[in-house]
């Protein structure tokens, strides 16, 4: 294989044509060696970008048989237990793709799995970016629109669920059209325009379908080129190691180790979406059946992605709700289904930018924090999650009550206090968990790691021996940066007495609060000679050499 | 087959083959294809199945042996009379349905009065039940207070051990299934059932006849196992939680499309997988779509990249 350094004279053919036109063979060059440093972390954002490749190839195959419309018809196609039953076009048309185009059936399921996978990534990636610090200068933007990727998707996965008519999507257009009409003064307003009448009119599949494969993907696609366009000027972040710093990028080069890698994990992307589509049956419309303004069922939730806004409307009290010259405001609905969805979208979106008006960090950071290292950050990440989850749970309070026998009403209040004391709880748990981390690792760097070796002294006591560590952990975790803010450093008071300027207003009040907050508790590793601590302990023949009591020591 | 002097199967001489990668590749398509046609969903396998039964009729009972019944095992909670005490309600005019539900879905008696009982197995036989019901209408009943038996509706099926031998159980099987058919099949229109189930009984059952939630701790139960006559029973005689749908409310021949609806329906096969999770719906996918997609997707990712790593 040596030998052959010159393409087949096919291709070489070929690639010189082309690069006579376009002279695309420098920048080819330039990008194929383009370097992604190894980590599997790094592959969730893929997962995304494969599940949405898979969701525009089945969405336009669907495409193909889907009728928007919502014209009243009398089923009579090959499905019997519908036979004779007046529906929409658009639920008609869903029954004709399962029941009658070939593969049709699949390829819905994998239309529908797709999509929980797809929003179900985005989140993990999500998570890895914000506990990783990789949000941080220069990726802000990058972050933003990360965050505008996932609210449209899940508006996205929303009307696509609305779309086949059946009776679950017809109950969730019907929460849908209750949080506008709880918007005050413009509601019924958004409403009647939205479904041109009342609900549920002869428009919104209509609507809601143009909005679907339509304007939210060709956003979707946009923000995502823009993202990786982003992603490739940028770089990527990489984890602390040997030779990785903020100016240089460690990894393998894009061609051809990393193209084979993401192709072939493309493909298992591919075929554990289609093998859950194959034997998992999602969203069975057909046994449902269409859906009628009459109809309701127990036991029914959104997709995944919008259970914690179910969530939130399921255990948010009505205690609020008020009245202004006889036009009631509805609270319990406008706060669960818009202010807090609004707070954890916009809490998301704007981290970034408090984080950095709190440390004053400017400088550009490729290399990514360990989450450990910077604690404060990780136990809001967590308190975050905490509060997600209990809401998202709230959402299938009905599932839950049955399925554990626990009492319905019960499950409200429990999860009313948990949505308030789990992330407080999280919050402290999480921290605690970092420092203990941190606490370790720098007993990890200075005394090397445990062997595994259980020594006998003279004395007949056992230790174990601890070893030297690699030069990659040491690097790791001498690496640490200690949490700091450039508010606190000036001190309140200069040394002649005069108070701070900037700590009597009440912004630089609130940030040097907030920064004490951020940086006061830290196991700090700058002080710490990586095996300083070993003669103590024992990693050499020598060591057998000392007396018991200094053996004990940091044991 | 020789090779270097030696034999060697037909395959190996010929898996180095140029072509051999191609063949392997459109074999595997063929396969697929193939496989395919023969394993995809067609309407007939989403095309109802039906279950089983019986027809008994109220004939030569023991009335004394229904009273021996009522006092040993009714009396304690209900009196003597069957007029009620501070542990159990006035039966006289519940009608006979209401304690042929009660009876044959095992909720009677209870073990404990103030909390929901569970479907379980029948304590009496039939025969026994049967009885009950003679005892009951005679002598307990205030009139004809309350919902009849629907003894035009099929029951449960025949068991074995209440029959002296294979032959006569294996003929009455037959009728109850000839039976359980034609009522079944003999409702037409499957948009009232629909209708009737998804206005009036889904939203505390379910769509899929799962059961559900209920305030202050109660829930619906499951009503897959209940038989059409157990569900028209539950209709009539509105037990627990469960408002009452009286014959003038919703009409037998509507019962009978509801009750086809909702037994149909459960009998139907599931043509997105052999893993329907429970029909429990989106809080399964859910959570499948978590636990097995994402992990063995992310699996997946770590795999790769520990073995690019072994390689650099």
């Amino acid at each position: 294989m040596s030998k052959t350094t010159q393409a087949p004279k096919a291709l070489r053919g070929v690639g010189n044509y082309i690069d006579d036109r376009f002279h695309l063979a420098k920048t080819g060059e330039k990008n194929l060696r383009k370097v992604f440093p190894n980590h599997w972390s790094f592959m969730l954002g893929e997962i995304a970008l494969y599940s949405f490749i898979i969701l525009l190839i089945t969405g336009v195959f669907l495409t193909l048989w889907f009728k928007p419309s919502m014209l009243e018809v009398v089923y009579d196609g090959s499905y019997e237990s519908m036979q004779g039953v007046p529906m929409s076009e658009a639920f008609a048309s869903t029954l004709y793709i399962d029941f009658d185009v070939r593969g049709g059936f699949l390829m819905r399921q994998i239309h529908h799995w797709a999509a929980l996978i797809f929003v179900a990534a985005l989140v993990i990636h999500m998570l890895r970016v914000f506990f990783t610090g990789a949000f941080r200068k220069p990726r802000e933007i990058n972050w933003l629109i990360g965050v505008a990727i996932f609210v449209l998707a899940m508006v996205e996965g929303l009307f696509g669920y609305s779309l086949p008519d059946d009776l679950p999507s017809g109950m969730g257009v019907r929460i849908l059209q209750g949080v506008m009409l709880a918007i005050p003064l413009v509601g019924t307003y958004i409403s009647m325009f939205l479904f041109g009448g009342e609900f549920p009119g002869e428009d919104i599949i209509t609507r809601l379908y143009v909005l679907h494969v339509l304007l939210i993907p060709a956003l979707l696609l946009g923000l995502i080129v823009a993202h990786f366009m982003i992603l490739w000027h940028q770089k990527h972040t990489q984890y602390p190691g040997v030779g990785k710093t903020d100016k240089t990028v460690v990894g393998t080069p894009m061609f051809p180790a990393f193209a084979v890698k993401a192709g072939g994990f493309f493909f298992f992307t591919f075929a554990v979406i289609a093998g859950l589509s194959a034997f998992v049956q999602i969203n069975p419309v057909h046994l449902f059946g269409p859906f009628a303004p009459t109809s309701i069922t127990s036991g029914l939730q959104p997709d995944w992605y919008m259970g914690f806004m179910e969530g939130s409307l399921r255990i948010f009290p009505n205690w609020f709700d008020f009245q202004i010259a006889g036009y009631p405001i509805m609270t319990a609905v406008l706060v669960p289904g818009l202010v807090i969805p609004g707070l954890i979208f916009g809490g998301l979106a704007l981290w970034p930018f408090i984080e950095q008006w709190i440390t004053g960090d400017k400088r550009a950071r490729n290399v990514a924090d360990r989450p450990r290292n910077a604690p404060v950050r990780t136990g809001v990440g967590v308190a975050g999650i905490v509060f997600y989850g209990v809401l998202w749970m709230a959402g299938s309070n009905d599932v839950l009550s049955e399925t554990f026998s626990i009492d319905l009403y019960l499950t409200t209040y429990i999860f009313r206090v948990l949505a308030i004391a789990g992330p407080i709880l999280g919050f402290v748990i999480a921290k605690r968990i970092c420092l203990g981390l941190q606490r370790r690792d720098r007993e990890t760097l200075e005394q090397g790691y445990e062997s595994g070796t259980i020594r006998q002294l003279p004395s007949g006591e056992f230790i174990e021996m601890h070893k030297e560590s690699s030069a990659e952990t040491v690097e790791v975790l001498s690496s640490k940066r200690d949490p700091s803010s450039t508010a606190l450093a000036e001190e309140d008071v200069d040394p002649s007495g005069v108070e701070n300027p900037e700590a009597r207003k009440g912004m630089g009040k609130l940030r040097r609060a907030l920064a004490h907050w951020y940086t006061k508790d830290n196991v700090t590793v700058r002080d710490v000679e990586p095996h300083s601590g070993h003669h103590l302990h024992h990693s050499h023949d020598h060591t057998s050499q000392e007396g018991p009591e200094e053996g004990k020591d940091g044991h | 087959m020789t090779r270097n002097g030696e034999t060697v199967k037909w395959i190996t001489a010929r898996r180095r083959h140029p072509l051999a990668g191609y063949v392997v590749v459109i074999l595997a398509l063929a396969l697929f294809g193939v496989g395919y046609a023969a394993m995809a969903p067609t309407a007939e396998d989403a095309r109802a199945q039906t279950l089983a039964a019986e027809a008994p009729a109220p004939d030569d009972v023991d009335i004394a042996e229904g009273r021996a019944i009522f006092d040993q095992t009714c009396a304690s909670c209900h009196g003597q009379d069957g007029s009620g005490t501070p542990n159990g309600p006035d039966l006289r005019e519940a009608g006979s349905a209401s304690v042929n539900f009660q009876v044959s879905t095992g909720r009677m008696p209870s073990m404990d009065p103030d909390s929901q009982m569970p479907r379980k197995a029948m304590v009496m036989s039939e025969e026994e039940l049967a009885n009950l019901i003679a005892y009951y209408d005679a002598e307990i009943r205030d009139g004809e207070a309350g919902p009849d038996v629907p003894y035009e509706v099929p029951g449960s099926e025949p068991q074995r051990e209440d029959f002296e031998d294979e032959g006569s159980y294996e003929e009455a099987l037959e009728t109850y299934e000839a039976e359980y058919d034609s009522y079944i099949e003999g409702a037409e229109d499957t948009d009232m059932g629909m209708k009737l189930y998804l206005t009036n009984c889904a939203h505390c059952h379910s769509w899929s006849g799962g059961g559900g939630a209920l305030t202050d701790g109660r829930w619906a139960p499951e009503i897959h196992d209940a038989t059409p006559r157990e569900i028209y029973e539950a209709m009539v005689s509105g037990p627990g939680a469960m408002p009452m749908f009286s014959d003038g409310v919703i009409e037998p021949e509507e019962k009978q499309e509801l009750i086809s609806y909702v037994k149909t329906l459960q009998a139907e096969p599931d043509a997105g997988g052999i893993f329907a999770l429970d029909r429990v719906g989106q809080v399964a996918e859910g959570f499948i779509g978590w636990t097995v997609g994402l992990s063995l997707i992310v699996a997946c990712a770590i795999w790769i990249t520990a073995k690019q790593r072994a390689h650099d």
